[in-house]
């Protein structure tokens, strides 16, 4: 593996490029992760299916 | 073997590739009119965003939910928090730091997830807020905090997408189109609401708590969809823009504002934006309660004159764009816009003074085409005294300036209205005398934008002329300078 940052790989991005496109990736994983965690305790907490 | 297929794979992952990212390859210079109409897609999101908050879920969250009329005030006005952040949201764009070489796209996808987030859980929010079900037994604050971060949520959302949308579409085209894009993206803000309202209203006719659930997640489904679409392959990758981003250290906000805030006439403008879109900005909540309480309209005939208000805003936009387009001064035209307001609003109180109906619907028409101008050519002034690398902070000023202004108009008009409909009926004061000294002030107001803008207009001048004074002033003893330097 190259370590020079200019290098364009067959994708078509550089490293940096591809590190900052899987960085939106990963944030929105992240703030899905967290809406989907509010919403299911707020649902529990009106409709409760734990017992 | 093994290494030729993987070879063999990725060049065509790659040649298939580009047509799927979501950034354009190359800028290209003439931006065709169906990706400016693309691109004003966001401004729908917006319209939603607003209708669904200020229209249909204060109405549902106080006759459905029975949640009190003061708490709802509260919520709703919490995006408002977030309108004069827009300046600092704007900024920040500008100076982004990406290694595509990104500055807005960014920015509308982290807008649009915000949307989304609040949209998807404010139905439970609001459900467990009004004590649906089990939810009685729960604790106070869950309800609260959660319809508050929902509607924070939403807030933030969509002021994000909407400043630096309009920064995205003053980047793209050039000064002359520029009148065009302003109206195309107002009208599809108006679009947005009106659509919206209606969808929504008649989703909502048989409230249920499943259809509330489904109707509010279904604009955050449609706002993620619509938020893609516009923005898809709008902002070009550029290495060479990366490469100075990294380079470069960014300007902190403070000195950016600073900067920005001494250009001639910038101040001024935003005065003027903040007193106009004020007094325009309370019509909209009294025209309706003003109609049916002192000219005897029915419901359906108040409703009717909220179109007709549309109806010339829209008339406004059109004529707006068609006269900057063709070379006209934006501030001249908003001073007409505004000047066009007054006599709109004196027709408006005329008409419970023995004018009759017919004064009233001219003044509506009148005032909507006054506040279309004004508008349009208060964004078009934005837009053409932006330097290009501060146009994200010049329209997050104007967009600071107008919606909080054009909030506390409202706000202020809703309070008057309350006022209004729970006085005890006094037979000293005439029904229509609160709403005329309403009106009277929003005159007070629009005369106080023309003074501002007449201001602006001879100061603008004489500064310009002083300004062209010493720059020739100081370009002579440069060029002389330059032997002395050199030797």
């Amino acid at each position: 593996m190259s370590d020079d940052p200019d290098k364009v790989w067959p994708t078509g991005l550089t490293l940096h490029e591809a590190e900052e496109v899987h960085s939106y990736l990963i944030d929105g994983t992240r703030v899905f992760g967290a809406i989907a965690l509010i919403a299911h305790l707020l649902v529990a907490a009106s409709t409760p299916w734990l017992g | 073997m093994m290494f030729d297929y993987r070879d063999f794979a990725l060049r065509r992952l790659a040649s298939l590739g580009p047509r799927y990212l979501p950034f354009a390859d190359v800028a290209t210079d003439a931006v065709p009119l169906s990706r400016l109409l693309r691109l004003s897609l966001f401004q729908v999101t917006v319209g939603m965003a607003v209708v669904l908050l200020v229209g249909t879920l204060n109405r549902v969250m106080i006759v459905e939910l029975n949640v009190p009329a003061s708490l709802v005030a509260v919520m709703l006005a919490l995006p408002l928090v977030f309108a004069p952040l827009r300046a600092l949201i704007g900024h920040k764009s500008d100076v982004h730091v990406s290694a595509l070489g990104l500055r807005r796209v960014p920015f509308i996808w982290k807008g649009t997830l915000y949307q989304f987030g609040g949209f998807a859980i404010m139905p439970f929010a609001l459900l467990v807020l009004s004590g649906y079900g089990e939810a009685v037994d729960a604790p106070r604050w869950i309800g609260l905090s959660s319809a508050a971060l929902a509607f924070l949520l939403v807030g933030a959302g969509a002021h994000m997408v909407q400043t630096v949308g309009l920064a995205l579409a003053t980047d793209l085209v050039d000064e002359e189109s520029q009148p065009n894009v302003v109206g195309l993206m107002y009208v599809m803000l108006l679009v947005g609401m009106v659509l919206s309202a209606l969808v929504f209203g008649a989703l909502l006719e048989n409230y249920s708590p499943g259809r509330l659930i489904q109707v509010i997640q279904g604009a955050a489904v449609v706002t993620v969809a619509l938020n893609l679409l516009a923005m898809w392959k709008q902002e070009a990758r550029d290495r060479v823009r990366a490469q100075q981003m990294a380079k470069t250290r960014p300007l902190p906000f403070r000195h950016a504002w600073g900067d920005f805030i001494k250009g001639p006439g910038k101040l001024w403008l935003l005065v003027v934006i903040a007193l106009g879109t004020f007094g325009f900005g309370a019509a909209d909540v009294l025209l309706e309660p003003y109609g049916g309480q002192i000219l005897g309209f029915s419901v359906a005939d108040t409703t009717k004159l909220t179109a007709l208000l549309a109806g010339g805003t829209l008339i406004g936009f059109g004529v707006a764009s068609r006269l900057l387009g063709a070379g006209g001064s934006p501030e001249k035209l908003g001073l007409l816009g505004a000047m066009i307001g007054i006599p709109g609003f004196a027709a408006i109180i005329a008409s419970s003074l023995g004018g009759g109906p017919l004064w009233f619907l001219a003044g509506t028409v009148i005032t909507g085409l006054g506040a279309g101008l004004f508008g349009h050519a208060m964004l078009t002034a934005t837009m053409r005294s932006a330097a290009r690398n501060q146009i994200g902070l010049a329209l997050g000023a104007w967009g600071a300036v107008q919606a909080t202004s054009a909030g506390l108009g409202v706000a202020a008009a809703g309070i008057a209205r309350d006022l209004i409909l729970n006085a005890p009926s006094q037979t000293s004061i005439s029904a229509h005398t609160p709403y005329n000294i309403v009106f009277m002030v929003e005159i007070v107001f629009l005369i106080l934008a023309c003074g501002a803008l007449l201001y602006l207009l001879v100061g603008g001048k004489t500064a310009q002329r002083s300004r062209k004074n010493s720059v020739e002033g100081s370009a002579a003893p440069d060029l002389q300078a330059k032997p002395v330097e050199a030797s």
